[in-house]
């Protein structure tokens, strides 16, 4: 496992998305990011419109090389939105994809919580407090690479798996179409001519 | 069809079932049965002589079963690839069908099924659909009322290639219908069968009604329907078109269909929306357009493959927006129907868009996947000093770790697919997982129970479900209490005894621990092995006189958004019962207990600094919240 490195070099870059109204109409980034100054060792915190936009991507992106960030915070969406995105800009500005961790303060709280704003702003900050917490012990990985089969599986031989089968041996692929049936086509092969050209279906 | 039988680089093995699926991205293996056939394939040229001397007749699955085959069989006369099969069920073994093939000796009982394992990069999931029995909607009457139809048996009936050359005749007395009706949505749009609309049906309605009328314009032809789905391009008019051809079309769910005895023709009891009426029309034939739904073997499917299904029994994609084709297995796509109903246009669309995904996979040498694998501290390692263990080994669904005596168990970086339950399983907290260490869920548990933790709801979710169905939760605006606090692990394996004491020690109000449904696991058993730790933690707490509640074990789909708010509700209100005195006796109570059950984990390397750095996230958290007097 990489060393960490002392505390006292510790540089979290905090950024506090508004995601238009999305979340900006619950809660208060700007808030968020204020109170986040005060947490061990955030250096810089600020709110912006959309974190995901260029705009948003490349303000990151230079504060990292500005303030000399070794950790990133966004608190932003899900990490099934987005968590990629960040990945890779925090990786374009020299730092280790790794040391970029998110807080979900829009799918899981100003989405889920419009009834209480000041509940909603007391969860935000908490999250956000939770992921610098994590990005604190985060360490500095590499992606592990495989080597890779060149050839394809299709399950099913409808006429959505003989398309996918098709496009795949014209890329050059090898593929294997399996089918449960004696013969491909699936329920296609069974119906009389089909909209929306009104052809014949085989 | 024909094409991709052809295509040199496409190798189509049909009567073959997947039977097993290891491996990930890039480097699946998988397991094949070829069943048998009891016919040779490179013997076989189709001439078709065995089944014409075969005495046997049976329905025939591809005719709607309106027509029968033999046990010496093709489903239909394009067949790809064109090869005869022995139906073993319905073969008397009377060996005719061998004379009959002759010098070709291409059938050969002896055959036996064949087991067959293929080294594959990645994998197409293109399942489809399977069509809803009307049958049980007895006020219909399908299956009773011989001449009422399903849509399927009218595609072969008026079919040029089907059994009755597309002459559309009554099954009752093989006469040609003069008056027709169909009705939509049977099955579909129905909280008593499926909830959901079944995509093609209104347009194959209107398609086939445009065919028979074009056929015999004197045919008088009604649609009943709920409403007219015509939404993608051309539809809309092909509809207006079919308006103005004389086609009927009548606003209302019929509620009955009655039979004349006699006549065996048919009466539909129905509403009529647009004129305000309630109607009774006699007609000569009645087509149910019967509901898609999944394939019936879509849980075993599901699990060979280790995919997830949403609600109803699709196939579940990565995101619904922007990876749509994508199963949340790295490798895996979705195409067609059996991702969610489409008509052939999009399925076409999607099987395209799949080989587009794979062909990224499989156009590289090498492929990245996420470092987040476990990590053994050999020095904690009981086997390291000669003891007897091997409780990471047993946990592991992959098989990654080996254990060898007088030496620390080692992680096999290539299996280890970071599922986590090894590290959490083990007893003397010797193993970690990358990203997911013991200091970073606990500096996260501090910073979240910094204020007030007897008002919290903590919540471990799974990054695969539960999370997911939190994240619906939200998307969905199923609001719930603004107090859950959430942390994320990859899965309920993960759920170290150690984060769950510690949450009660730090005076969490109620904890939940949350995974996927046992079938739905992205680790095969890790789910399992949290939900038997989860049991043990149950029974333990019910031992220490917990309030019942306050622990809570779910299983919660990325499908579920619903459960996870009701879920969370439901625990705030455990919490609103217990009188606040109460509540902080019990807390203190516990934290002696918790705090001795938890002590291992803060002996784990790098939990002295997290807990330093804890402590002074926990104090800047407090007095900040005082200085903005919020
Ligand atoms: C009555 C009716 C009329 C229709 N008319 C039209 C029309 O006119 N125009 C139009 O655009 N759409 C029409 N449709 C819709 C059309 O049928 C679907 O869009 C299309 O069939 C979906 O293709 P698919 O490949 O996803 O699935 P399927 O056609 O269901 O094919 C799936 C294939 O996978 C195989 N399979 C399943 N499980 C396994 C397994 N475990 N292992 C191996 N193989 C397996 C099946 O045997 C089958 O061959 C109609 C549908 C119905 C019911
Ligand atoms: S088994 Fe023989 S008779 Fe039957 S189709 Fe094949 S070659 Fe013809
Ligand atoms: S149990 Fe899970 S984390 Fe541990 S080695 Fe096996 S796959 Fe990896
Ligand atoms: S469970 Fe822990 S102590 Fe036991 S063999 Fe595995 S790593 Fe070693």
């Amino acid at each position: 496992m990489a060393e960490q490195k002392p505390e006292d070099e510790l540089r979290i870059g905090v950024y506090i998305c508004h995601c238009g109204s999305n979340i900006a109409g619950v809660i208060d980034p700007a808030e968020v990011a204020e109170w986040a100054t005060h947490l061990p060792g955030v250096v810089r915190a600020t709110d912006t419109l959309y974190a995901c936009a260029d705009s948003g991507q490349t303000l990151i992106k230079e504060d990292i090389k500005k303030y000399n960030l070794n950790r990133v915070v966004v608190s932003a969406c899900s990490v099934r939105m987005h968590e990629t995105t960040f990945r890779a800009a925090v990786a374009e500005a020299g730092l280790n994809p790794f040391l970029m961790e998110m807080a979900n303060i829009r799918e899981q709280c100003t989405w889920a919580h419009g009834h209480d704003k000041e509940g909603a702003l007391k969860k935000a900050k908490d999250l956000t407090a939770s992921a610098i917490a994590k990005a604190r012990f985060l360490n500095p990985l590499t992606m592990i690479k495989v080597p890779v089969t060149k050839r394809a599986m299709v399950i099913g031989g409808g006429v959505a798996g003989i398309s996918a089968a098709l496009d795949l041996a014209d890329q050059g692929i090898e593929t294997i179409l399996v089918e449960k049936e004696p013969t491909i086509g699936g329920v296609m092969a069974q119906l009389n001519k089909t909209f929306p050209t009104m052809d014949c279906s085989i | 069809m024909v094409d991709a039988a052809r295509h040199p680089k496409i190798d189509v093995r049909t009567f073959t079932n997947v039977e097993r699926v290891e491996g990930y991205v890039g480097n699946f293996k998988v397991q094949l049965r070829e069943k048998a056939r009891h016919v040779l394939a490179d013997r076989c040229n189709g001439c078709g002589e065995c089944s014409k001397v075969c005495p046997i007749e049976v329905p025939n699955y591809f005719e709607m079963n309106l027509a029968p085959r033999k046990a010496a069989y093709v489903a239909m006369s394009q067949s790809v690839p064109l090869r005869y099969t022995i139906d073993e069920n319905a073969c008397i073994h009377c060996y005719k069908c061998v004379d009959a093939c002759g010098a070709l000796e291409a059938i050969d009982f002896s055959q036996e099924d064949k087991l067959i394992w293929e080294d594959i990069g990645s994998i197409v999931v293109a399942t489809g659909f399977n069509h809803f029995d009307p049958s049980v909607i007895p006020e219909y009457g399908y299956s009773r009322y011989p001449n009422v139809i399903t849509a399927m048996e009218m595609e072969r009936l008026n079919n040029s290639a089907g059994p009755t050359t597309g002459n559309l005749i009554r099954p009752s007395d093989q006469k040609n219908p003069q008056r027709l009706a169909i009705i939509n949505c049977v099955g579909s749009r129905d909280k008593r069968f499926n909830p959901w609309c079944s995509n093609f049906c209104c347009m194959y309605a209107i398609k086939n009604a445009v065919l028979l009328k074009q056929m015999n314009p004197t045919l008088e032809i009604s649609i009943y329907y709920m409403d007219i789905r015509t939404p993608s391009k051309g539809y809309e008019e092909f509809y207006d078109r079919a308006r103005g051809m004389g086609i009927r079309f009548i606003q209302g769910r019929p509620s009955l269909i009655t039979e004349d005895p006699q006549t065996k023709n048919l009466f539909i009891h129905s509403e009529d929306i647009t004129l305000g009426k309630i109607s009774e029309l006699e007609y000569d034939m009645v087509m149910l357009n019967q509901a898609a739904v999944p394939q019936p073997d879509v849980d075993s499917v599901s699990s060979v493959l280790n995919i997830t299904q949403s609600p109803g029994g699709w196939f579940m994609e990565y995101h619904p927006k922007l990876r749509p084709v994508d199963s949340p297995t790295d490798g895996i796509f979705l195409a067609g129907a059996c991702q969610g109903l489409k008509d052939i246009p999009s399925s076409v669309s999607s099987g395209l868009a799949t080989a587009s995904r794979a062909g990224r996979i499989l156009h590289s040498d090498e492929w990245e996947i996420e470092p987040i694998i476990a990590q053994v501290w050999e020095d904690r390692c009981v086997m390291a000093d000669g003891k007897i263990c091997g409780v990471c080994a047993r946990a592991c669904p992959y098989g990654a770790i080996i254990i060898e005596e007088g030496k620390a168990a080692s992680v096999t970086v290539a299996k280890c697919h970071g599922c986590g339950g090894c590290v959490a399983e083990c007893p003397h907290n010797a193993i970690t997982q990358m990203h997911f260490t013991d200091a970073q869920v606990f500096s996260q548990m501090r910073a979240l129970l910094a204020e007030n933790p007897q008002e919290k709801i903590f919540a471990f979710r799974c990054h695969w479900c539960s999370y997911g169905g939190a994240d619906l939760a939200g998307t969905s605006h199923f609001d719930y209490s603004a107090n859950e606090r959430g942390i994320r692990v990859m899965c309920s394996a993960r759920m170290d005894p150690d984060f769950i004491y510690e949450a009660f020690r730090l005076g969490a109000g109620a904890v939940l621990y949350s995974g996927c449904h046992p079938q739905d696991c992205h680790y095969i058993t890790g789910q399992k092995v949290g939900a038997t730790r989860a049991d043990r933690l149950q029974k333990l707490f019910e031992k220490l006189e917990m309030t019942p509640g306050r622990f809570r074990i779910e299983w919660i789909s990325a499908a579920e958004g619903d459960k996870y708010s009701r879920v969370i509700n439901e625990m705030q209100k455990v919490i609103d019962a217990i009188p606040h005195e109460q509540l902080m006796t019990e807390i203190e109570r516990l934290k002696p207990e918790m705090e001795k059950r938890a002590r291992r984990m803060y002996e784990t390397p790098g939990m002295d600094k997290a807990v330093t750095y804890s402590d002074a996230m926990v104090k800047a958290i407090n007095t900040k919240e005082v200085k903005n007097g919020a």
